[in-house]
C-alpha cells in the first residue's frame, strides 16, 4: 500500500477529492444529480479533517469507503422500490444500462403484483435445481469421477472365476504369469487386506493391515513420505523380509509424526517387523471415496501372510488367496488383457493336478468399475428420478410462465402500439425469465447444499462414498442453462406470437380469443402426471421391495446377541491344541460374565460380511475332483445354536467333547439334507469335506439360515466343529438377558483374562449387523420416495395451476351460463371432469414409462415385480386423488361465479 | 410515524441556523458530545429524503461572504420538519417524565 503521508500536500488533496468523485459514482443517477456535488464536497471535508486529526491516508479512505458501501446499494434498492417520477425518464437520453434497469424494476413491480405466482416459480425451479445438482454432485463423485491415482484409466482389478463362483480371488502362481505378460500389462500386483494385531505397545490393538507385493506401490505410482517402500524381491513367498510400510495417518496416530521411525521395530502379529517407510498419501482421503488399497494403517510383504502351518509352498501358492491388481499397459485393451489372461488361465489348468482347477480362469476389469460395481444401478436410477423431477419442474415453470404471457399478450400489444420496438418487449421479457431463473437458482443452490449435506449424512456404512462431496459447479451451471431456457421460451413464445400478429387483433381480442395456449398447457401438464407416476411407482416398487426383505424370516433370532470378532496371533498359538485349549477357556470365562446366557464362537457371523464355503462328497457317492457340489460353510463351538435360536430339526448339537481326539462330526442344515438324501434320515451318514482326512459323520439337522444377505435363496449349508478345526480367526456371539451392548467392559475383561494382549474388534449387537444388511436397500428408497413426495407436489402445482388459470379465463363465460341457468354443480363438475381426463391421458402414458423404469429397477427389487398390478393402480389411484383435489379448488372458485360480476369484467 | 435518529439529528442541528453537509456533520457530533459521528452517505441519503418530503429546503440565503465557499449548498429546516422534530421531542420528553417517575434517571 503506498504512503501517501510524504507526498505534498496539494497532491494528497487532490487524491482524496478524486476517490470522493470515484465514491459518489456509486450512487444512483438521480441521486448524485440532486446531491452528488454536495455529497463529494462532504466527503472531502470529512477525509480532510480526519487527516487534519492525525489518522493516515489509508484509514481515512476506508472509512469513506465503508460508508459508501453502506449507503449506495440501500439507496439503489429504494430506487428500485418507488416509482420514479415522469421528468427524470424524459429529460434523459437513457443508456442501455439505463433501460435495463427500467426493465428490471418493471419486472420486479409485476413480481410484486403477484407474489404467490412468482414464489410458486420460484421454489419449483428452486426444487429442481437443488435436487438435481445434488444428486448429481453424488453421483459424479462416485461413479464418474477417475480415481484418486495416476493415470487410474488404465488401473484393472484381476479376478478368478470358476463355474460356481463368479469372482473369487487368485493365486501367487496366476500373478507371476500375469506379471510377466509385459505387452498387455504394465505392471500387476497382489494385496489382500487382512487386520494385524499390534502388540509391544500400552494397549494391544488391532490394526487394518494390507499384505502386498512389491509391485503394488509400482502399479499404483506410490511414493515413500520417508524412507523407502519394499521392492518386489523383499515380498515373495517364502523369502520375505521381515519389513513393513507405515501409513501416514497411521505414523501421524500411534508415533506422532516420529521422525526417527525408520529403523524402528513394530510387532505385528507376534513378530517384529523393521519399518522402513511411511507412504505418501496421493491424495485428500477426504473427498475421496476410494476405500480400497491403501486406506490401511500397514503395508506388509504378502510373504508374511498367515499360513496354516504344514501346507506345502507349492499348495500355498496354487491356492486363490489374494486379490489382484494391474496397471494396462500403454496402448493397450482390456479386451486384449482378457484374452491373454484366458492363454494364461488355460496354460495353468493344463499344467496343473486334473481337476484341481476345474474350470477355473481370470478375467479382468477396470478398476473404477469393479469398485463402483452394485452401486451403480441404484445411483443411476436416482439421477434418472432427479432427472424427471427437473423435468416436472421445468414444465411447470414453462405453463405457469406461458399462462401469464398470455395473460400479457394484451398489454404487450400495446405497448408495441404506443412505439414500443419488439427488441424492446423481447428484451424485458426475456430479463423477467432471466431473473426469475437467478432467484431460483440462488435458492436451488442453498437447497442443494442442503440436500446434499442430509444425504450424505443419511448414507449407511454399506454405501460407499465420500464423507465431503463438494456441490458440482458444472451441473449447477446446467440446472441453471435448462432453467433459464424454459423461462425464456415459454416467457417469449406467446409474446413474439402476440408481436407477430396485427396489432388491432391482439388489443381487441382480450381474454376469449386466447384458448390456443391452453392446450399447449394441457399437454405439459399430461407429461407431467405421467412422469410423476413413473416415479411414485418406482418408489412404492421400492418400498415394497424394503418391507418384503425386512419381514424375510433370517432363521434365527436377532435380538440380544452380542458380537465381536478377534484374530489370534498365529505365532503365539503355533498349534492346533493352544488355539482349542483358547477357545475354551474364552467362552468359560464369557459364560461367567453376568447378564450372558449363552456363548459360542463362530468363524462366520451371518450378515457380518465373512462367509465362506467348502466342497463336499456325501459317502458313497463318486465325484470327479473340482466338480464337487458345494455348501457354506461355518466352524462353530457347542451352543451356537442355542445362542442364535437356531432350531435343531433332529440329531444333536456339538459337545466340548467332539474335539480334536474325537471323529470328525458335520451338522447339516435342511436344505443340504433335503438335496443330498431327500426323504431319508440323514442322521448317521457320512460326508467328505476336505478339513478331515476321514469322512465326518452327520450328527444334526439345523434349520436355514441366511448368510450373506437377507434376500439370498435358500442355501446348503455345513457346519463344522470349531474344536475340531480351530482356526486362528473367529468371532463370539452370546445370547444375553439384558441390552448386549451394556456388556462390552465385561466380555472383554474376561477375554483379557485369557490373554491380556489380545485385541477385539468389530463389537456390534447382532441386531445392528443384521440391520446394516438393509442399510442400501433403505437409504434407497428413502430417497426415492422423497423425489416421488417432491415431484407429486410439483404435479399438484402444476394442475392446480393450469385449472386455476382456466377458470379466470373463462369467468366470463361460466358467468353467462350460469346466468341462463346452469348450476354450480355442474360447473364444478365440468371442471375437475376436464382434470381428471387429462390424468386418464397421463396415467395411459405413464403406466408404460413406469413399468420401463421399474424394469431399469429391476436388479434392486426384491419380492415384487417390475410390472406389479396393485402397485401400479395405486400409484395412478393416488395421482387421480391428486389431480381431483387440485382441480377441486379452482372449480369451488368457478362454481362461486357471480353472473352480474363476470358479465360486468369486461 | 417514529422520527429515525438519524433525521432527528439533522432537524436539530438545523433548528439553530443553516447549515452545509459537513456543517451539519460537525453539528451533531458536538450535540452528541462526539458520541454520534454520522458519516457523509448516510447524511445525504437522510438529506435525500428530507429534502423530498419537504423537512428540509435548500437555502437560497448565504452568511457572510468571508465564511462562504461559493459551491456550497445550504440547507434549512422547514414549516414540515419542525413540526416533526418538535413532536419527535415531545415523544422524547413524555418518554424520559415516566423514566425519572420511576426512578431511572439518577439526577432529578
Amino acid at each position: 500500500m503506498p504512503d501517501l503521508s510524504h507526498r505534498s500536500g496539494d497532491a494528497a488533496k487532490a487524491d482524496g477529492r478524486r476517490l470522493a468523485w470515484w465514491l459518489v459514482c456509486a450512487y444512483p443517477p438521480r441521486f448524485r444529480r440532486d446531491l452528488g456535488l454536495s455529497l463529494v464536497d462532504t466527503l472531502d471535508d470529512r477525509m480532510r479533517a480526519r487527516r487534519a486529526a492525525g489518522a493516515s491516508a489509508v484509514r481515512v479512505a476506508m472509512a469513506a469507503t465503508l460508508d459508501t458501501l453502506r449507503n449506495a446499494p440501500a439507496e439503489w434498492i429504494r430506487e428500485v422500490r418507488f416509482t420514479p417520477d415522469g421528468t427524470y425518464e424524459r429529460a434523459r437520453r437513457r443508456s442501455m444500462l439505463d433501460k435495463l434497469r427500467q426493465d428490471l424494476r418493471y419486472a420486479l413491480r409485476l413480481w410484486a403484483r403477484r407474489p404467490a405466482v412468482v414464489l410458486v416459480a420460484i421454489l419449483t425451479l428452486a426444487l429442481g435445481i437443488g435436487a438435481n445438482t445434488a444428486m448429481f454432485s453424488i453421483v459424479n463423485a462416485v461413479l464418474l469421477r477417475p480415481l484418486p491415482y495416476a493415470d487410474a484409466d488404465r488401473l484393472l482389478a484381476v479376478w478368478g472365476r470358476t463355474p460356481t463362483t463368479p469372482r473369487s480371488l487368485i493365486s501367487y502362481d496366476e500373478y507371476t504369469a500375469i506379471r510377466d505378460q509385459r505387452d498387455v500389462f504394465e505392471a500387476a500386483a497382489l494385496w489382500l487386506g487382512q487386520s494385524v494385531n499390534l502388540t509391544g505397545v500400552k494397549e494391544p490393538q488391532r490394526l487394518l493391515g494390507n499384505f502386498v507385493s512389491g509391485s503394488f506401490f509400482q502399479v499404483l505410482q506410490l511414493k515413500a513420505e520417508r524412507g523407502r517402500l519394499f521392492d518386489e524381491s523383499e515380498t515373495v513367498p517364502g523369502a520375505a523380509k521381515t519389513v513393513a510400510v507405515l501409513s501416514h495417518a497411521f505414523w501421524q496416530r500411534q508415533f506422532n509424526s516420529d521422525a526417527d521411525i525408520i529403523g524402528k521395530a513394530v510387532t505385528l502379529n507376534g513378530a517384529p517387523l523393521t519399518v522402513v517407510g511411511v507412504l505418501q498419501m496421493p491424495y485428500d482421503p477426504e473427498h475421496s471415496g476410494v476405500d480400497a488399497w491403501i486406506s490401511y494403517d500397514v503395508f506388509i510383504p504378502l510373504g508374511l501372510f498367515p499360513t496354516p502351518p504344514g501346507v506345502p509352498r507349492a499348495t500355498l501358492n496354487a491356492s486363490p488367496s489374494m486379490v489382484g491388481l494391474a496397471r494396462l499397459a500403454r496402448g493397450s485393451q482390456v479386451a486384449a488383457a482378457n484374452a491373454a489372461l484366458d492363454v494364461i488361465s488355460r496354460r495353468i489348468g493344463a499344467s496343473s493336478p486334473p481337476g484341481a482347477q476345474h474350470g477355473r480362469t481370470t478375467f479382468t476389469l477396470l478398476a473404477h468399475d469393479d469398485l463402483v460395481g452394485e452401486a451403480r444401478t441404484p445411483l443411476l436410477l436416482l439421477l434418472a428420478s432427479v432427472g424427471c423431477v427437473l423435468l416436472i419442474a421445468c414444465l411447470n415453470i414453462s405453463n405457469l410462465l406461458l399462462a401469464r404471457a398470455v395473460d400479457r399478450q394484451r398489454e404487450i400489444a400495446l405497448r408495441a402500439a404506443l412505439g414500443a420496438s419488439r427488441a424492446a418487449v423481447v428484451r424485458q421479457l426475456a430479463l423477467e425469465a432471466l431473473l426469475l431463473a437467478a432467484v431460483a437458482t440462488t435458492a436451488g443452490l442453498v437447497i442443494g447444499r442442503w440436500t446434499l449435506r442430509a444425504l450424505v449424512s443419511m448414507k449407511p456404512a454399506s454405501v460407499s462414498m465420500p464423507d465431503a462431496i463438494p456441490l458440482d459447479g458444472h451441473v449447477l451451471l446446467f440446472a441453471l442453462a435448462v432453467a433459464a431456457f424454459c423461462a425464456i421460451v415459454s416467457g417469449l413464445a406467446p409474446a413474439l406470437r402476440a408481436l407477430r400478429s396485427d396489432l388491432v387483433g391482439g388489443l381487441q381480442g382480450g381474454r376469449r380469443t386466447t384458448g390456443g395456449g391452453s392446450r399447449v398447457r394441457d399437454g405439459f401438464v399430461v407429461a407431467q402426471i405421467a412422469l410423476c407416476l413413473g416415479l411414485t411407482t418406482v418408489s412404492a416398487l421400492l418400498t415394497q421391495s424394503l418391507l418384503a426383505q425386512q419381514r424375510v424370516s433370517v432363521g434365527f433370532d436377532v435380538h440380544n446377541v452380542f458380537t465381536l470378532q478377534f484374530r489370534l496371533p498365529a505365532t503365539k498359538y503355533r498349534r492346533p491344541e493352544d488355539i482349542a485349549r483358547f477357545f475354551e477357556q474364552a467362552i468359560t470365562r464369557v459364560r461367567a460374565v453376568p447378564g450372558v446366557e449363552s456363548a459360542a464362537l463362530a468363524r462366520r457371523i451371518p450378515m457380518s460380511g465373512n462367509w465362506g464355503e467348502t466342497p463336499f462328497v456325501p459317502e458313497g457317492q463318486i465325484v470327479a475332483k473340482g466338480s464337487e457340489p458345494r455348501a457354506g460353510q461355518n466352524y462353530i463351538t457347542p451352543d451356537y445354536f442355542t445362542s442364535m435360536r437356531i432350531p435343531l430339526a433332529r440329531g444333536r448339537d456339538f459337545t466340548d467333547r467332539d474335539s480334536l481326539t474325537a471323529p470328525p462330526v458335520v451338522v447339516i442344515n435342511e436344505t443340504l439334507a433335503r438335496t443330498i438324501w431327500p426323504g431319508a434320515d440323514p442322521i448317521g451318514k457320512r460326508i467328505t469335506v476336505p478339513d478331515f482326512h476321514d469322512p465326518a459323520t452327520v450328527i444334526g439337522v439345523v434349520g436355514d439360515v441366511k448368510h450373506r444377505t437377507p434376500t439370498e435363496p435358500a442355501q446348503s449349508q455345513l457346519y463344522l466343529s470349531h474344536y475340531q478345526t480351530p482356526a486362528i480367526f473367529t468371532s463370539l456371539v452370546a445370547r444375553t438377558g439384558v441390552p448386549p451392548l451394556g456388556l462390552t467392559r465385561d466380555i472383554r475383561q474376561a477375554i483379557w483374562a485369557v490373554d491380556r494382549d489380545q485385541p477385539m474388534w468389530s463389537i456390534a449387537s447382532l441386531e445392528a449387523i443384521v440391520e446394516g444388511a438393509h442399510g442400501s436397500a433403505r437409504f434407497l428408497a428413502t430417497l426415492l420416495a422423497i423425489f416421488a413426495g417432491v415431484a407429486l407436489l410439483l404435479a399438484a402445482v402444476g394442475i392446480y395451476g393450469v385449472m386455476s388459470y382456466a377458470v379466470t379465463e373463462r369467468t366470463h363465460e361460466i358467468g353467462i351460463r350460469m346466468a341462463l341457468g346452469a348450476s354450480a354443480l355442474h360447473v364444478r363438475r365440468e371442471i375437475v371432469w376436464r382434470g381428471l381426463k387429462m390424468t386418464a391421458i397421463a396415467v395411459a402414458i405413464g403406466i408404460p414409462a413406469a413399468i420401463g423404469l421399474a424394469r431399469f429397477a429391476r436388479g434392486t427389487l426384491y419380492a415384487v415385480s417390475p410390472a406389479d398390478p396393485a402397485t401400479l393402480g395405486g400409484s395412478a389411484t393416488l395421482l387421480a386423488l391428486v389431480a381431483l383435489a387440485a382441480s377441486y379448488v379452482p372449480a369451488r372458485r368457478a362454481s362461486r361465479v357471480d353472473p352480474v360480476v363476470a358479465l360486468a369484467e369486461e | 410515524m417514529p422520527l429515525r435518529p438519524v433525521e432527528f439529528h439533522i432537524l436539530l442541528a438545523l433548528a439553530g441556523e443553516e447549515r452545509h453537509g459537513y456543517a451539519i456533520l460537525q453539528e451533531v457530533a458536538a450535540l452528541t458530545d462526539g458520541a454520534i459521528e454520522l458519516e457523509p452517505g448516510t447524511l445525504y441519503r437522510a438529506l435525500h429524503r428530507m429534502l423530498r418530503d419537504g423537512w428540509v429546503v435548500e437555502s437560497a440565503r448565504r452568511p457572510a461572504a468571508d465564511v462562504d465557499d461559493e459551491r456550497r449548498r445550504y440547507y434549512r429546516i422547514a414549516p414540515a420538519g419542525r413540526r416533526v422534530a418538535s413532536a419527535e421531542a415531545e415523544r422524547l420528553l413524555r418518554l424520559v417524565t415516566v423514566a425519572r417517575a420511576n426512578r431511572l434517571l439518577s439526577h432529578a
